[in-house]
């Protein structure tokens, strides 16, 4: 295989690999955020915060962990036929059916992009740049939650447009590695 | 073309795609935004992401990751070692009594978790070698670990009638209750097949030499009582903030979670790589129980779009003009056999949005569906070619045990599970009486 095709499947795996490590540890914030509760009604102070960033935190931990779990190979494949083909066979029918979960990450992403986008009141506005004229993102309207704490909704998309983004890098990295199986090659 | 049809297409394309054994996730998903961008163009194309939101919105979702943490930790701080030990001392003397001892062991563990995952992985690693070491018929040993740690998603807490709950659209709290004595029933239906096998046939499951009970005094045998000490108090930190209203249902599944992380380390087991193996399992499962979920979220709306349950009621109805019960019947059935197929979240979140507006249609009580619905997927979990419990028995059970001895292990289990459901049907008391009675107080 080229070598660009080799440094991306070593970095996509590593970052992941890192990135995957950090979201496990979101499991304690998740917990912390959920028993700060538990105390603070205890004391007679209910927060109102709580259950909302721990349904952020929930959503951190499944998006950016998503490609570290593809790494682990946990997630569940129907293998009435696939767990009897060789590895041969299982490369050829993953090269090719790992498109399908591509085009469902594309289209995942490209309705985050939008939600983002929405969320920001994103628009691009003509600014001059060092000199130059080009589209430059200005913020608007922040869309926010109808709660009592009123997060503004943003911060979250925008973790959630980089977590289907590294999920879509790793599935790209796994049709790279099925290809170089195909041609003898382990990468 | 006819929205039924597009429907039908949808499913068959999903199967088809799932056959190739590419990730469950990635095969839903793609069917449901093919589907979706093709059927509404621009506006289609958000469909998958909106499901994100509505999926981050779910709240009681979040006991899931909890569950699955606790579950791991009792099982790999092997604190069900002196439980089972336990057990098996009381146990020992009756024909068949360490087998009908672990279902004692797996109800105990159901009841501190919520997936069967933990029972399974506490009763291949502990109770099958000393099965097998006392010459039980390996069969029956790998029949009962089965079956006996299905019963953690039927007595409470149970992550599938919270996945259910949020499907329904009903109170977690009254599922889960509706859940206790039909999973009580059916252990105590297994003890009974077990029981009568070993009566009449007692090299299944021989009684313990009269030298080895010789050897525990009474005073022993009493201390080992204690150990069902731990898991009781577990229970009841979880669930009695919960049922008095004090936490809600996620902040018990926290406060059960570091009640077993609690437990483990006052047992001094709670090492380095419990904690690393615990909270790397979580993340897996979690994402891919999530990623699936998510998926199939955005597969279910377009279908809504489609108006594809109203199709398959006109169907049922219309059609064939049968009555509510014969329906039911035939959706059990139909849950069967797809549950043989099908991945049992596949079919949690695919299958279940098709049949509960149904039920509901037909003008049956949704909480005592839900118990339907738990012990057909604890059936599906069991029944080859797609179980999840066979994969996991087969990679934990031992070599000299093979995958046909675990397939048909399970049949007589099967049967008893079968007739379970068939009491539950009959009268629904069983399911409904607890909750009717704590609620209506």
């Amino acid at each position: 295989m080229p070598n660009w095709i080799k440094t991306y499947v070593k970095l996509v795996d590593a970052l992941n690999y890192r990135i995957g490590r950090f979201a496990m540890y979101l499991l304690y914030l998740l917990m912390g955020v959920l028993l700060y509760s538990v105390v603070s009604k205890g004391l007679g102070t209910p927060a109102n915060w709580p259950i909302e960033m721990a349904q952020f935190t929930m959503v951190a931990y499944y998006m950016l962990g998503g490609p570290y779990s593809l790494q682990l190979d946990s997630n569940v494949r129907m293998d009435l036929l696939y767990g009897r083909w060789s590895d041969r066979t299982k490369a050829w029918v993953d090269a090719f059916s790992i498109f399908a979960m591509i085009f469902y990450l594309v289209v995942l992403l490209w309705g985050a992009y939008d939600s983002t986008v929405y969320s920001l009141g994103l628009k691009w506005v003509d600014t001059e740049v060092l000199g130059l004229t080009i589209p430059w993102p200005q913020t608007g309207f922040l869309e926010r939650n109808p709660s009592l704490w009123r997060p503004v909704i943003w911060p979250i998309k925008v973790i959630m447009v980089i977590g289907i983004f590294l999920m879509l890098l790793q599935a790209i990295a796994f049709f790279f590695k099925d290809v170089a199986r195909l041609r003898g090659e382990e990468l | 073309m006819s929205y039924d049809m597009i429907a039908i297409m949808m499913f068959s394309t999903m199967m088809v795609m799932m056959m190739t054994g590419q990730r469950v996730f990635g095969a839903i998903g793609f069917v449901a935004v093919l589907a979706a961008v093709a059927l509404w163009g621009d506006g289609g194309s958000n469909l998958g992401f909106s499901a994100a939101i509505k999926l981050m919105k779910w709240y009681p979702l979040l006991t899931l990751p909890m569950f699955i943490f606790m579950g791991y930790v009792l099982s790999e701080s092997r604190l069900a070692d002196d439980l089972y030990r336990m057990f098996h001392v009381w146990m020992g003397p009756v024909p068949g009594g360490l087998a009908i001892g672990t279902i004692f062991l797996m109800v105990v563990i159901s009841a501190m978790n919520g997936l069967s995952v933990a029972g399974m992985a506490i009763g291949a690693t502990i109770a099958l070698p000393e099965l097998l070491k006392r010459n039980y018929d390996k069969l029956m040993v790998t029949g009962v670990i089965q079956a006996g740690s299905s019963l953690g998603i039927l007595v409470p807490p149970s992550v599938v009638l919270v996945l259910y709950a949020m499907i329904a659209r009903q109170p977690v709290g009254q599922l889960w209750l509706a859940g206790v004595f039909p999973g009580l029933l059916m252990a105590g239906l297994f003890i009974a097949y077990i029981a009568i096998r070993c009566w009449f046939n007692p090299e299944l499951g021989p009684v313990l030499p009269a030298d080895e009970r010789a050897q525990i005094s009474r005073a022993e045998k009493f201390r080992l009582l204690r150990a069902g000490i731990l898991p009781l108090l577990i229970f009841l930190i979880m669930m009695v903030p919960f049922v008095t209203g004090y936490t809600s249902l996620v902040e018990s599944s926290v406060v059960g979670a570091l009640a077993a992380v609690a437990a483990a380390i006052i047992k001094g087991r709670f090492s380095r790589k419990v904690f690393e193996e615990a909270t790397r399992q979580t993340l897996a499962i979690s994402c891919m129980f999530m990623w699936i979920i998510l998926a199939a979220l955005a597969f279910g709306a377009v279908f809504d779009g489609l108006g594809a349950v109203k199709a398959i009621e006109g169907f049922f109805v219309g059609k064939l003009g049968l009555s509510a019960w014969e329906i039911l019947i035939l959706m059990q059935l139909s849950y069967l056999i797809m549950g043989t197929f099908l991945d049992d979240t596949a079919m949690l979140v695919i299958v279940a949005p098709l049949y509960v507006p149904l039920v509901s249609a037909l003008g049956f009580d949704l909480i005592w569906y839900g118990v339907l619905y738990t012990i057909t997927c604890q059936i599906a979990y069991m029944t080859p070619p797609f179980g999840y419990n066979l994969f996991l028995m087969r990679a934990m059970a031992p070599p000299e045990i093979s995958i046909y001895d675990i397939y048909r292990s399970i049949i007589p289990f099967v049967g008893v599970m079968i007739l379970a459901l068939m009491l539950v049907m009959i009268f629904p008391e069983i399911a409904l009486w607890l909750p009717d009675y704590v609620y209506t107080k």
